[in-house]
């Protein structure tokens, strides 16, 4: 086998323990860490580096059989593989985002076209003096309980 | 190759990766188990080293391991938003 391919180093199920081997070449630290946060509530993780190979370490925290344990390396890479993914496509889209996100704002403030005037400067949100402003009105009864016995807890 | 903790006796002993652990997130994960055991962390070469004492024994878990995986989440979050 290659040695540049991730792999199972160890795998012992009656310590519930396993041990990856991963070439660094291959996945960038942020995906490991993303990947093992995923696994932080199933598995004790410990990351290790040897030379050009990250080692990882997953303890199962509930007991588990060998298939299962396997099952857990596999289920590993393939979340380093989504998250390498992930990865990428958040680098390729980073400035779509950031200018989708700066729209949505800007038009949840009045300002559709993005140029910072609202035309809302110093307004308040709502109008106190205004009984159709805000959520004190209920003139549709939307704020009564449907349900018999809390309808008159209200 | 570090091996995973297992946490038997009262004492052990962890060796983190320098390059895949930060110091500060370690501390944190220290000071949020301080009082299941009583840490010394300490640089070694490419590896921070934690020896930890007094570990409690009546907790549910192992107390080495989680302590292990907040290092990694505290580090994992402080990478995310950009303090290294």
């Amino acid at each position: 086998m290659a040695t540049t391919r991730s792999q199972i180093e160890t795998l012992d199920p009656a310590t519930l323990t396993l041990t990856l081997s991963l070439d660094v070449g291959l996945y960038p630290r942020d995906v490991l860490y993303a990947a093992a946060y995923v696994f932080l509530d199933r598995a004790y993780v410990l990351l290790d580096r040897q030379e050009s190979r990250f080692i990882v370490h997953l303890r199962a925290k509930r007991p588990l059989d060998e298939p299962t344990l396997q099952a857990m390396a596999g289920e590993f890479e393939n979340e380093l593989l989504a998250q390498a993914l992930r990865h990428q496509v958040v680098d390729a889209n980073q400035r779509i985002i950031e200018d989708v996100v700066a729209v949505a704002i800007a038009g949840a403030a009045g300002d559709v076209e993005g140029t910072g005037d609202t035309g809302l400067e110093g307004a308040p949100l709502i109008d106190p003096g205004d009984p159709e402003d805000g959520f004190v009105a209920d003139p549709l009864g939307i704020a009564r309980p449907w349900e018999p016995d809390k309808q008159g807890t209200e | 190759m570090t091996p995973p903790p297992t946490g038997d006796p009262d004492t052990a002993t962890v060796r983190l990766h320098r390059a895949l652990y930060l110091e500060e997130a370690i501390t944190e994960a220290a000071a949020t188990f301080a009082g299941l055991a009583s840490f010394d962390v300490r640089a070694d070469g490419d590896h921070y080293v934690v020896d930890l004492s007094a570990i409690a024994r009546d907790v549910d878990g192992d107390v080495v391991a989680e302590f292990c995986n907040f290092a990694l989440a505290n580090t994992a979050r402080r990478r995310r938003s950009g303090h290294a």
